[in-house]
């Protein structure tokens, strides 16, 4: 039996397109069943905002702490308004605004290294696989942008994934904002605007010429962006924080992540379905109390006062707000005072968008070594975002002819968090 | 006469309970007061001529919670001074005679358990090494800071304290009425503390350890202790840019001052700088540097000498005049992971030289004559 065989003619058109020559060409991950789930999942209209902790931050050093242990470290807990929620001492806003976090502490996970790990908290899946899979932002910016918006609807900003939109295609492709959410100096046209709107008219002519005998989904793919930057220039102003941020800097902390946020706080709020920020410096195999005390006084005042924001805007229930990195760090401190990779049990926060608030779900032991109870894989962390955000966590693509699921099979929503 | 260059480990003081992480002499007495990563500090008393076991601690000074900084003796021996993450200052009436020992310790407990654990992998449990010493209380506590207690010392006379948190406070004390004098706030976390002989002026050097963010801060000033108002900011220099000191020390006659470059994400350099203080212009830079970040640093009690210690595992001893090395104490361990000498004293006399070992252990050298 061929490897296809199973599939119906018409299942099989879907999902590649076949040239003159014979040659299947990608057809950017063409839903099985697409129609019935965007719709259902625009309406909804979830966003989502990745605060991507580069490096892999300590779970121990913030939200599931051993204090006494032999793996404590010299971080003191401190109450939350949850009980059962300790959190670090170095996180008291955050400990404010703990009724809206669901803190998975029993993340275990396949991935230990640093780009392995990257692509695999943001696709779900393997870098080994040869598979492009999508990105997390790419597939919410399908499923829950506006596909006729101005803005994209992938946004990064800083040290985030690098997988990109994989099997989706171009039009899903991430924009790359500066650290702190500016537009670079692309975003300035080098023309007048009258002149500027005849080179895009004749690039359109000319292009819709070109377009009469290619086909092909590259030359399609090269239009679209330039179209997407045409539309991005018309909403560039909303990029300009400059008087804003002098009435927020105090809150969100004076840092290009503080500023990060506050971009990101506003482009959801202007419909963009996915932003994410990085956070830079986690990677602390040495001296990780003083690197982590001092991301943490940068984390604590722009991630709570995202929170805080969003929830003031009403808008805090339509997005989720994940906390994560690539790993977690040991338990062990090593002798460069440090903690190394870790992903036998480490913890990922969720909050917003849906997402029961004020939980700890799962466990580890005494000194954080292991999972004690409700192990969540990659795919089931997956699933729940996607169950959050109202995408089927199981919807079907093809690449080529390869039927492809949003996340691996046996990948379950975390049913407590929802 | 005490010859520098002829040093021997005269004992290795067990103590694997964590890290050691601060170590003093008490005075001039051959009494030597280490603290750990939990808070915990011990005294030994050294016999005067050293052979055979190594000699067990005598007593513990409990109440600090969080981990040892910085240890402090004044030249009497009759005052501890400690410092810790827990925030405060601790002051610890030492007397000659200590409280009968009532306390058993075992000084080795960290690896028997770790040997236990690996029993069936056919580790070897090594016996038990029991102490038992007496307790001490703190007979005063300093609480003005509010956050880590990360540098400390006390001035040549005794009379001065000057301390540094991760709050970016410095404070400088009135050691016996144990009251603020001047207090400033620093832009970053305060660092490296020094005071000079005459307690006119006060070395701080600040970090702000973000590896790649814009928010990563360095700096290294000189201020006027009495008014608390910067003098000479040595900032720019291209000896300290960027980069954070983690030790400062002046010298007895206050001619000198030393700066040595911690090794917080910043690679092999852990060099000694000699400045004038008067001027803020370098004498010397002491090389080669420490692999991986100096720790501590302290003159010896005649001033031709500078001990520096890294996290090389190693103790070099400077002639500060000509800059060479005129000993090494300990080899370094190497590799990538290794433990750090994380501080060292000289007592009192300067015949002797403590290191407290993250690997849990005071090393006491001796030097031949």
């Amino acid at each position: 039996m061929l490897p296809f065989s199973h599939l119906s003619r018409r299942t099989f058109l879907k999902g590649a397109a076949v040239t003159g020559s014979g040659l299947i060409l990608p057809n950017w991950g063409g839903l099985a069943h697409a129609k019935s789930a965007t719709e259902a999942a625009v309406k909804a209209k979830k966003r989502c905002i990745l605060l991507w902790m580069n490096g892999g931050a300590s779970q121990i050093d913030t939200f599931d702490m051993k204090s006494g242990r032999p793996t404590g470290g010299p971080f003191r807990p401190i109450k939350s308004k949850v009980a059962g929620l300790d959190v670090c001492e170095y996180l008291p806003k955050i400990a404010d605004v703990a009724d809206k976090l669901a803190v998975i502490r029993s993340m275990k996970t396949q991935s230990p290294d640093h780009p392995d790990g990257i692509y695999h908290m943001h696709t779900c899946y393997k870098m080994s696989e040869r598979t492009p899979h999508p990105e997390l932002g790419a597939v919410i910016a399908k499923f829950n942008g506006n596909p006729d918006a101005d803005l994209p609807s992938f946004i990064r900003m800083g040290s985030t994934g690098k997988g990109g939109a994989g099997y989706l295609g171009p039009a899903y492709e991430p924009f790359g904002a500066s650290q702190d959410g500016r537009l670079g100096s692309f975003a300035t046209p080098y023309l007048a605007d009258a002149d500027e709107k005849k080179r895009a008219d004749l690039f359109r002519f000319v292009e819709g010429e070109f377009a009469v005998d290619h086909k092909a989904e590259p030359f399609d793919s090269h239009r679209t962006a330039k179209e997407r930057a045409w539309r991005l220039l018309r909403a560039k102003a909303l990029f300009d924080t400059s008087k804003e941020w002098l009435k927020a800097k105090d809150r969100y902390g004076d840092t290009v992540f503080g500023r990060g946020c506050f971009m990101a706080r506003k482009l959801v709020e202007s419909g963009v379905p996915f932003v994410e920020v990085g956070q830079e410096n986690y990677d602390s195999h040495a001296d990780n109390f003083v690197v982590h005390k001092a991301n943490m006084q940068v984390l604590d005042p722009a991630w709570s006062s995202l929170l805080a924001d969003l929830e003031a805007s009403g808008q805090l229930q339509d997005t989720l707000v994940i906390w994560m990195g690539e790993v977690g760090r040991t338990p062990g401190i090593n002798n460069r005072a440090g903690r190394d990779h870790y992903i036998r049990a480490w913890t990922i926060v969720l909050a917003g968008g849906g997402i029961k608030g004020g939980q700890v779900y799962g466990s580890t032991d005494a000194d954080g070594k292991d999972v004690k109870e409700n192990p969540v894989t990659e795919g089931d962390l997956f699933s729940t975002i996607y169950a959050t955000l109202g995408i089927n966590h199981r919807a079907k693509h093809y690449y080529g002819v390869r039927p492809i699921w949003l996340t691996p099979e046996g990948s379950q929503p975390v049913k407590e968090l929802l | 006469m005490t010859d520098l260059s002829k040093p021997f480990q005269a004992c290795n003081l067990v103590w694997d309970a964590d890290w050691v992480t601060a170590v003093t002499f008490l005075g001039s007495h051959r009494r030597v007061a280490a603290g750990n990563n939990l808070g915990q500090i011990l005294l030994w008393d050294l016999p005067e001529k050293l052979g055979g076991d190594a000699p067990k601690p005598v007593a513990r000074l409990d109440g600090h919670t969080n981990v040892i900084s910085r240890l402090a003796s004044t030249s009497d021996g009759k005052t501890l001074i400690s410092a810790s993450y827990d925030h405060t200052i601790r002051y610890w009436d030492v007397p000659a005679k200590l409280p009968a020992p009532t306390e058993p310790l075992v000084l080795n407990a960290s690896a028997i358990e770790d040997a236990t654990r690996r029993k069936a992998n056919g580790a070897k449990v090594p016996p038990s090494m029991d102490a038992k010493v007496g307790l001490l209380k703190s007979v005063r506590t300093l609480t003005e800071h509010k956050e880590w207690v990360v540098g400390m010392e006390l001035s040549r006379d005794g009379q001065s304290l000057i301390s540094g948190d991760d709050g970016g406070q410095v404070i400088v004390w009135d050691r016996d009425a144990a009251k603020v004098r001047k207090r400033w706030q620093v832009k970053g976390w305060a660092y490296a503390v020094a005071l000079s002989p005459d307690r006119s002026q006060a070395c701080v050097s600040e970090r702000r350890p973000l590896v790649f963010d814009s928010g990563r801060h360095a700096a290294v000033q000189l201020w006027d202790a009495t008014t608390g108002e910067m003098k000479t900011n040595l900032s720019d220099m291209k000896e300290f840019k960027g980069h954070y000191m983690c030790s400062a020390a002046y010298s007895p006659d206050g001619k000198l001052l030393a700066v040595g470059r911690g090794g917080e994400c910043d690679g092999t350099n852990g060099k000694v700088t000699l400045l004038d203080p008067a001027t803020g212009k370098v004498v010397k830079e002491l090389a080669p540097g420490h692999l991986s970040g100096l720790t501590d640093l302290a003159f010896h009690p005649d001033g031709k000498y500078l001990a520096s210690s890294g996290r090389d595992t190693v103790v070099r001893i400077w002639d500060v005049q000509s800059g060479k090395v005129v000993s090494e104490l300990g080899k370094a361990r190497g590799g990538q992971f290794k433990d750090w000498i994380c501080a060292l004293n000289w007592s009192g006399d300067g015949a002797w030289l403590a290191a407290a070992d993250m690997a849990g252990a005071v090393q006491v050298w001796s030097f031949g004559v």
